[in-house]
């Protein structure tokens, strides 16, 4: 956890796309990185499928992970071997043919080579299995990740956090916790050690204290969860570290699949549904037909979303492969699964289970919003469903404390 | 390893008194017979499988539902469930009537009993019933193929796995699911019934000698693929049998609106189904031993190795089949295992591909047509052995499950694989098991255009996966159409390769016309076969070859 550039929910937006031109200086930054997506909304598509020999383009971070996982791990081990394969056969070809070799030897034993060629293959895939597993849980595990916000009073330099985490989920190792100050001039990520200490990882409070107490105007803004997703350390030893936890859910889109095609609701905001259907040529372009919908889902850039699947007919598999997220929607059963957007924009999805005649033909379609652009969202659907509006995007948000306007301003 | 058994004893044997055409073909009892008719059998279905796959392949030529429409009167929706009906009939044609047929019925009754030095198999009778059911089976199919199954649509469209709830009443009502779960049937009572003779036959029947350790590599992939046939049949059956019983009597077992879950189904189906490609595959090791062996003029490397190879994955096979589920909803500390298991078949895999290798390593090697398909499918079954790999781990497979990655896979090991198997054997013993010899330019010629076919076909389909294509599809988005178009282009190729092979069977039969020798690959060949005349007397071994000390002292 050397750098801390995630964490509040507007900032994650700027994650990917515009994280290397303008660093991580400062949350204002991010910010403006923020509305220029935001701006961007609408062209700013995701990679659809272009003809190309690559993976699609990861849109999260733990999609990077994927990608990390395939393009650095697997690749090469594959590769290697075929190639491996490919040139002991030549090499057999050419050196052992009747004409080059007319005797042939009578050998048909040796314990060394296969010794190495059974635990070669052994240590191969203990090596994958290091990355294969991290990244299983990872994805697989909804994140639980809480955010603390702590006003700064200029003296006070120790703040105590719940850890009411389920068990197994508690926060016990310094980087369950990550920790950063925010004020009028931004936002400024602090180092374990360097600026603060942990007191009673394990229990059922945790204590940060700062080395330099944060001032009247600053905030001390403190998350802590297992959850840390996007590409680390190799090993914890090379390359840069873009981990970050990844927070709690705060949106749950229920997901129906039918024949043929997707009813999204919505329990969070009363439970509203919108129906996608694949959109008609004439309103698509060529590159997004049978891939865009004509009621798209909207949800907030950068939020951890749940994401929970049925069906009512037959079964489906709700898919996106910017998030490498596939989950099927049975029957009588109900799927859980998570993904988060950092970046604002549009992402396609198709139907990955055989469904019947229209299989090919029930496209998903979502579009990553700033929050309050969700918020207006939603309150068009609940206005078209005879529902009053809900509030103002910040009382929706984390439960979080005074602190709360400046952390979303500062954003 | 046929020691003491000169081949004049054996011509001597000949004086064949084979019954009548009707008696002969269709009351056999004669392995070699049965064993013709199983092949005939498999190339039937494989024309007719290979058909379904070259129109599955027009459809996907360009984006747009486009050529099926001539077979629906241009209605689009009729098309779709077409092509689902085509991509399901291709899979359970080319899996349960070509590629098993083959090698199990095939080349398994052709040459495990002349293998082992027995006179027949176990119970003759019954491999003649196994055949017939066979036949009664495909009939079955066929017919389930015009039957209604969706609405006004005939046949039944939704993949060979025949997940519930879409091959039940929801999906499917109409009799063709109906029909097809008694094909099914009937090909697992078949294949049982065919195991059984074969594990029967190869623990009782091997000559005076031969213990296990001796018995050649082929008769040993027998005997594992029968056991997993015995030990996974049932559970398909049970599975399709109680998918009979909710679609017409009332039963819940996978209707969740009863109590029952269609996850279950998919549970018992790749309980089965992962043997079931071990199964496939398995023979297709034995297959290649020996024709790597004899082409190297060496003994196979590591025979025990081999052997207990072929066993471990036969044995590992009945515990990994929740990797087909990944996305259904498992918990994830089963996918952790499931991950685990699976990933450890890589390692007796990797032990056969080396030892292969090893066995040429130091070799005197030719190239004959069988000879060039052995090395072409070790070559391809690398390649679709480390993308199963990829797919094993479930954190990438959420990404990659039901995109063409896994079509490029299993085509891979299947169609590149075992397909090359059953071609590498068809034309090593295509001499000893008709007596002619087919011309060697053609076979090659053959081996080089499927080669570059097939990979032209299921190469870009890797491509098409990671560019998260989904399988099962009628049409696309444009931006899958170049690999797409690449694929079908291949199957034009593949298409004169087979081309290539009719003619030179035509020319083997009816032009050529040489008569094969007893033993046309030399020295290398040491298994009883080629101890026997091309083609073998109507009974061989009427006296037992022995491998014990008695055939020792004879020397």
């Amino acid at each position: 956890m050397s750098r801390r550039f995630g964490g509040s929910q507007t900032i994650k937006t700027g994650f990917m796309g515009f994280r290397d031109e303008f660093g991580r200086k400062s949350a204002a930054v991010a910010a403006g990185a923020a509305a220029l997506a935001g701006a961007m909304i609408g062209t700013a598509v995701a990679q659809t499928p272009d003809n190309g020999i690559s993976l699609l383009e990861a849109k999260s971070p733990l999609a990077e992970e994927v990608h990390f996982f395939h393009n650095w791990v697997l690749m090469p081990v594959m590769v290697g071997i075929s190639l491996l394969v490919l040139a002991l056969l030549i090499w057999v070809v050419i050196r052992y043919n009747a004409k080059a070799n007319p005797t042939a030897k009578t050998f048909s034993h040796n314990t060394t080579v296969e010794i190495v060629w059974t635990g070669g293959p052994i240590l191969i895939l203990l090596f994958i299995a290091l990355f294969s597993f991290d990244l299983l849980y990872k994805e697989d595990v909804v994140p639980d990740g809480k955010r603390f916000v702590f006003e700064g009073d200029g003296a006070q330099a120790a703040f105590v956090m719940a850890n009411d985490f389920a068990p197994r989920r508690r926060l016990v190792r310094r980087d369950h916790i990550e920790a950063r100050v925010v004020g009028r001039e931004g936002a400024r990520d602090l180092a374990y050690g360097e600026d603060y200490t942990l007191a009673g990882l394990g229990d059922d409070a945790v204590t940060i204290e700062l080395k330099a107490p944060p001032a009247i105007d600053e905030a001390l803004v403190v998350t802590g969860g297992r959850s840390r997703v996007g590409p680390g350390k190799v090993f914890g030893l090379f390359g840069e570290d873009r981990s970050e936890i990844a927070l709690a859910p705060t949106v749950t889109v229920k997901v129906l699949g039918f024949q043929w095609g997707w009813t999204y609701s919505y329990p969070d905001y009363g439970d509203f549904e919108v129906t996608s259907l694949m959109a008609d040529e004439d309103k698509t372009s060529p590159e997004t037909y049978k891939l865009a919908v004509d009621n798209p889902i909207y949800i907030p850039a950068g939020e951890t979303i749940r994401v929970v699947t049925s069906a009512s007919d037959v079964i489906h598999s709700w898919a996106l492969p910017n998030f490498a997220l596939k989950i099927d929607a049975v029957p009588g059963r109900l799927n859980e699964a998570w993904f988060s957007a950092p970046e604002e924009g549009v992402y396609y999805g198709q139907c990955s289970e055989i469904c019947g005649v229209k299989h090919a033909f029930m496209p998903i379609e979502i579009r990553a919003v700033n929050r309050q652009d969700f918020i207006k969202w939603v309150n068009e659907q609940r206005e078209a469903n005879g529902m009053e509006p809900v509030p103002a995007p910040q009382a929706t948000a984390q439960a979080l404390p005074t602190g709360a306007a400046r952390v979303a301003a500062a954003d | 390893m046929a020691d003491g058994q000169p081949q004049a004893d054996m011509a001597a044997e000949a004086h064949d008194h084979a019954p009548s055409f009707f008696k002969r073909w269709f009351w056999s009892t004669n392995h070699k017979d049965i064993g013709t008719l199983y092949l005939l059998f498999a190339i039937a279905a494989g024309t007719v499988g290979g058909a379904m796959s070259g129109l599955i392949r027009w459809e996907l030529a360009e984006p747009g539902v486009t050529i099926l429409t001539m077979f629906s009167n241009g209605d689009p929706t009729a098309a779709a469930n077409f092509y689902n009906v085509l991509i399901t009939y291709h899979g359970l044609i080319m899996i349960f009537f070509m590629v098993m047929p083959a090698m199990i019925g095939g080349f398994g009754n052709w040459f495990v009993p002349i293998m082992i030095g027995a006179p027949d198999m176990a119970f003759p009778r019954l491999n003649n019933i196994s055949f017939w059911l066979y036949v009664a089976s495909g009939f079955l199919i066929m017919l389930s193929l015009f039957a209604p199954g969706y609405g006004s649509q005939i046949g039944f469209g939704g993949g060979w796995v025949l997940y519930p709830p879409l091959s039940s009443t929801t999906g499917s009502p109409g009799p063709a699911m109906d029909l097809l779960i008694l094909s099914l049937h009937l090909a697992g009572a078949s294949s049982i019934l065919g195991a059984i003779n074969f594990i029967t036959t190869i623990f009782n029947m091997r000559a005076p000698g031969m213990t296990l350790h001796k018995m050649p590599l082929f008769a040993w992939s027998v005997l594992v693929t029968a056991f997993l046939l015995v030990l996974s049949l049932p559970v398909l059956a049970a599975a399709i049998t109680m998918l009979l019983t909710d679609r017409n009597f009332g039963t819940a077992f996978f209707d969740s609106a009863g109590g029952g879950d269609p996850i279950l189904y998919q549970h018992l189906f790749w309980f089965f189904g992962h043997p079931e490609v071990y199964i496939l595959i398995l023979p297709g090791f034995g297959i290649i031993s020996h024709i790597i062996s004899t082409f190297s003029k060496k003994p196979i490397f590591g025979y025990l190795g081999m052997a207990y190879a072929m066993v471990a994955i036969g044995f590992v096979g009945f515990i990994v089949w929740a990797h087909h589920m990944y996305t259904v909803g498992l918990s994830v500390n089963m996918k952790a295992y499931f991950v685990a298991a699976t990933m450890v078949i890589a390692v007796p895999t990797g032990i056969k591909v080396f030892s292969w290798i090893a066995t040429m390593w130091g070799g005197s090697l030719t190239f004959p047509t069988p000879m060039l398909f052995a090395i072409g499918f070790i070559f391809l079954f690398t390649v679709g052995g480390v993308t199963g790999v990829l797919l094993a781990n479930a954190g990438i497979d959420h990404y990659m499950h039901d995109t063409y990655y896994v079509v490029a896979h299993f085509h891979y090991v299947l169609s590149l694989g075992a397909v090359f198997a059953i071609f590498a054997a068809w034309y090593y013993w295509f001499g000893k098991m008709f007596g002619r010899e087919y011309r060697e330019i053609l076979g090659k010629l053959h081996f080089w255009m499927m080669f570059i076919g097939v990979n032209l076909v299921f190469f870009p389909q890797h491509f098409l996966g990671l560019q998260g294509m989904p399988r099962r599809y009628v049409d696309y988005n444009v931006g899958h159409a170049l690999w797409n178009s690449v694929s079908s282009w291949g199957y034009v190729v593949t298409l004169v390769a087979m081309g290539v092979f009719a003619w030179t069977m035509i020319d083997a039969f009816f032009i050529h016309r040489k008569k094969a020798a007893a033993n046309p690959w030399g020295e290398g060949a040491t298994t009883l076969e080629w101890t026997l005349p091309s083609p073998p007397p109507f009974h061989q071994f009427n006296e037992l070859p022995r491998f014990d000390e008695k055939a020792q002292s004879a020397h």
